[in-house]
């Protein structure tokens, strides 16, 4: 054992945090075992049963506190800079802002553990307080649950080998043992700064988008638990409720949270765009899908009583799906395939997530063959103009819809055993964007015309003739619409041109059933809204991915590669970057785009790179729009050979312009090795330059100017240099010329933008001439490489979604505000006995 | 039989249709070697960057056009031509997945590489075949 006394360590918050972490794993158990209890002698011992669900309360309470102590002590230690501990070492360091400390959180894999643990937390308490007589079977799920996770943070270690969690509390010494620094007591004299957080999460999207995200996978267990509870209790009534009202919350909430992931994607990252149906992305998007399904199976089994097992099997695979996508995005076993995935944490932390996992298809699996015989039924057949046929079918399809991205984003998983059978290496298709699309806009294309329908519909018994001549109304002013749209954006190709019905359908269908049907009434437009949102959002994926552009292709002159003249070839072999020289106008769509310059404000380790863009009318030249852009880029950060940028983007009400830089002139080659020309001038001489002249007025005896103060004695003379370029006259040069006690002296006149030095070194006075010294350094010493893509209307999937969210949470408000005539949940008052 | 049921048995039977048709679509990791059989065709290659046989990049004559030689998990060594700019963490990767085909000469010609850097914590990179 190791027994060196170590100096400057602050070994309390760590002491303290790993205590919390135990007492929030033994107290999770604990929970969930009073609470089962409590489900136990329920029929028995009423007395007995609600002591249990008084022990089971203050465990769950105790590890909430226990949760949220963990989560204070490590904030406590990455605020404090304090680099003995390994967390805060290898995921900050001294100069990062305040606002992206919390952004360390979830940098690394403990931390987002922990987001998850919290988000169960205050979700399980508030679920304490609601639930009613389903409390105790809930609330032991939420606690097993709860148990599972906070062992991922217990960090035990049985031998050399066996492992089970990682603590976020570890030391730096004991993580690197190895290290001969450690040997040393005063270590903490050598360490100053920690790791930093990694350069992609100091944007502001990786503030808020994680919590968000969490707090969508967290929800997702609320009706998960009221499922199990529902089977285990035997009582297919009572959970109906809190679970419509629990999905509707989390589809709301993992919704948004995707689509900040796409806006974060999509401001900060150089992907170049928002979707690129990563693994990553995907693994967040396949349980919304099935949670979206099962919803819709709920909300028939509600009004109709069919459909049960099926939402009881979507609310497992969802849930499953969110532990599943933990285990794709975590464990490392995406790493070939995905760009952002988290590289592996040890077979550790895969094996502890497949027994999880497993566990939780044990319990799914043997509840439901437990209780399969005993679901209610309707064996009658339904009827099939009626909202819970064609929500029924919806569903389905968008389970198919997330087995075949599921299918696709798992070949890391299950390719070492199609390898077993056939011998094939299995990779991901070369071209993902286009597998998924073209198979996804036929998924899109039913559920949008199923989502502009059903609502039209009644359950059980519509009137067919009236539902007819609805969709007959807004399917022919759709078809106007989408004409008018497919034209002007010239959408051509006939998949597209479906989904582009479907998706105007989708909105045309739902304003007019909200508007004409449902008279505005507010409370009940939720589901019109949030199908409303759908579309829209389809819409707007189409209108911004159809015609996306690429504007930067390389059109300069002398990089023209001649065995590849034409633009498609061109299109196909990726040319897609254009090279600016700076101070250089160069083609780009409708535009001029000329790099600028450079420029760095520490502390911002950012460099930011100035492009100008202007707009001309072709016909008369003049300038109709300009603007400047400043794609930003982390340059050789920390010693790396590295450049990680940042886009800059442009927005228009119709479009956007995407640009980010992807390669830039090593700075360090940035050299200066350009001589002073002399040229003899007269009054009225020419002296030509790389990217303009120089004109010679002659002389100035009267010299003011604040670079030289005048003394007794001296004689100045300045001249008089006039600068042009193509466009004119752009600034006038007044070097400097005197002499001051027999010597002679000069102050150099320069103009930044064109790196012109201008030196008036010598008068010749009996040839009235002057010596006219002129230093240019080259502007192609200075270079960026840029990549711009115009995003058409983007701004409509923006909104979409914000419509879409909306609707789901009208939805749950009305659920929760309504008064439920049928069910009469009877909660007896435990707490009072 | 329901006609709920139909319509499921149709939506899964189109369902496996599109599932084993999409498995045409999936590529796999080949080794140089192998994709010069099928010129023309893309594959996933794993390689490793061969830094002693150095590198082509000038974005002053083509920011398009970066040149570089790799090693695939069979040890040939081949010149990778990739259709733009030069990832700029490629020196330290420890391995490289590079899509692309290879050309009648033994050219691989590629349109997305993805790199697997050391650090533990660094996430991983990739150009190209993204947008």
């Amino acid at each position: 054992m190791n027994t060196t006394q170590f100096i400057g360590e602050h070994l309390w918050p760590g002491q303290l945090g790993q205590f919390c972490v135990i007492t929030a794993f033994i107290c999770a158990l604990f929970s969930a075992f009073s609470y089962y209890k409590a489900v136990r002698t329920e029929n028995k011992l009423i007395g007995e049963s609600n002591s249990w669900i008084k022990i089971g309360r203050a465990g769950f309470i105790i590890h909430a506190i226990s949760i949220f102590g963990i989560f204070a002590f490590l904030y406590y230690i990455i605020a404090n800079h304090l680099f003995e501990y390994h967390y805060a070492w290898e995921h900050s360091s001294l100069i990062l802002p305040t606002k992206y400390l919390l952004s360390c959180f979830w940098e690394g894999q403990q931390g987002s553990f922990m987001l998850w643990a919290f988000w169960h937390c205050v979700l399980g308490l508030i679920v304490m307080r609601t639930a009613g007589i389903l409390e105790t079977r809930v609330m032991a799920i939420i606690a097993i649950v709860q148990a599972c996770i906070a062992s991922m943070l217990l960090g035990l270690y049985f031998g050399s080998d066996i492992q089970i969690g990682t603590s976020p509390f570890m030391l730096l010494r004991t993580v690197m043992q190895d290290a001969p620094i450690f040997a040393s007591p005063n270590y903490m004299s050598f360490i100053h700064d920690g790791n930093g957080l990694n350069p992609l999460l100091q944007n502001y999207w990786m503030v808020i988008h994680p919590p968000v995200l969490f707090l969508g996978f967290s929800s997702t267990l609320i009706p998960f638990a009221f499922a199990i509870s529902a089977l285990w209790k035997n009582d297919y009534t009572t959970w109906v409720r809190p679970a419509v009202i629990w999905s509707l919350f989390a589809g709301a909430v993992l919704g948004t949270g995707i689509m900040m992931g796409g806006a974060w994607a999509y401001e900060s990252l150089n992907f170049g765009g928002y979707w690129a149906w990563d693994p990553v992305e995907n693994a967040s998007l396949v349980p919304w899908i099935t949670l979206v399904a099962a919803l819709h199976t709920l909300i028939v089994y509600k009004a109709t009583k069919r459909s049960l097992p099926v939402t009881f099997i979507l609310f497992m695979i969802t849930y499953c799906l969110v532990w599943y996508s933990t285990f794709l995005t975590r464990t490392g076993i995406l790493g070939k395939t995905s760009v952002h995935a988290f590289t592996g944490d040890g077979s550790s932390l895969t094996y502890h997530l497949t027994t999880v996992i497993g566990l939780l298809l044990i319990l799914c699996i043997g509840l439901l063959i437990k209780r399969w015989k005993e679901l209610p039924r309707i064996t009658t057949e339904e009827a099939t103009v009626t909202r819970e046929f064609w929500m029924f079918i919806g569903s389905f399809i968008l389970l198919l819809s997330a087995i075949q991205i599921a299918i696709t984003t798992s070949i890391p998983v299950w390719s070492p055993l199609a390898k077993m059978i056939t011998g094939k290496d299995v990779a991901p298709p070369v071209n993902p964007v286009q597998h998924y699309n073209s198979i996804q806009v036929w998924v899109a294309t039913v559920v949008a015309l199923l989502s502009a329908a059903v609502l039209h519909m009644r359950f059980k018994q519509s009137d067919g003739k009236l539902v007819a001549k609805r969709l007959a109304i807004t399917g022919s002013m759709t078809a106007v619409l989408s004409l008018f749209i497919g034209f002007d954006q010239k959408i051509n190709a006939w998949q597209y041109d479906l989904l582009l019905y479907a998706a105007c359908f989708g909105i045309v269908a739902n304003i007019y059933y909200a508007c004409f049907v449902q008279k505005v009434n507010f409370k009940k437009l939720g589901p019109a809204i949030a199908h409303l949102g759908f579309a829209t959002v389809l819409l707007g994926i189409l209108l911004s991915s159809f015609n996306k552009h690429i504007i930067s292709y390389n059109t300069l002159g002398i990089n023209l590669r001649f065995e590849k003249p034409t633009r498609e070839e061109m299109l196909k072999e990726n040319y897609e970057n254009v090279l600016l020289y700076r101070n250089t106008p160069v083609a780009m769509g409708d535009y001029f785009a000329t790099y600028v310059g450079d420029s760095v404000a520490p502390p911002d380790p950012r460099t930011f790179y100035k492009v100008d863009y202007v707009r001309m009318d072709s016909e008369t030249n003049r300038v109709t729009e300009s603007f400047t852009l400043y794609p930003d880029a982390f340059v050789n950060h920390k010693g790396n050979q590295s450049l990680i940028s940042n886009p800059s983007t442009k927005h228009y009400w119709n479009r956007d312009i995407f640009t980010f830089v992807s390669s830039v002139i090593d700075p360090g080659k940035k050299t200066d090795t350009t001589k002073f020309v002399s040229h003899i001038v007269h009054a009225g001489d020419t002296i030509f330059l790389d990217n303009g002249y120089m004109v010679f007025n002659g002389f100035n005896a009267q010299v003011k100017d604040p670079r030289y103060i005048a003394k007794e004695g001296d004689i100045a003379v300045s001249a008089k240099l006039a600068l042009y370029d193509i466009k004119g006259l752009v600034k006038t040069m007044q070097p400097i010329y005197y002499i001051r006690d027999r010597y002679e002296y000069q102050v150099d006149d320069t103009l930044g933008a064109k790196y012109l030095y201008a030196r008036l070194s010598k008068i010749i006075p009996e040839k009235n001439a002057a010596e006219i010294m002129i230093r240019q350094t080259n502007p192609n010493s200075d270079f960026i490489v840029l990549k711009a893509i115009v995003f058409p209307f983007i701004n409509v999937l923006w909104l979409g979604v914000i419509v879409m969210v909306f609707g789901f949470l009208l939805s749950m408000i009305r659920q929760i505000t309504k008064k439920d005539r049928k069910v009469i949940t009877n909660t007896p008052d435990i707490t009072a006995q | 039989m329901k006609k709920s049921h139909i319509v499921l048995l149709v939506l899964v039977a189109v369902a496996v249709g599109v599932i084993v048709s999409m498995f045409g679509d999936f590529s796999t990791y080949e080794t140089f070697a192998s994709t010069a059989k099928q010129p023309g065709k893309s594959f996933h290659v794993i390689g490793y960057l061969q830094k002693d046989k150095g590198m082509e990049y000038d974005p002053q004559t083509d920011p398009n056009h970066f040149i570089f030689y790799a090693k695939d998990k069979a040890g040939n060594i081949t010149k990778v031509i990739f259709n733009g700019a030069k990832p700029t963490d490629i020196e330290k990767s420890e391995q490289i997945v590079m899509k692309g085909y290879n050309d009648a000469s033994g050219t691989f010609h590629c349109s997305g590489i993805q790199m697997k850097c050391p650090s533990k914590y660094k996430k991983d990179m990739a150009v190209g075949d993204n947008s």
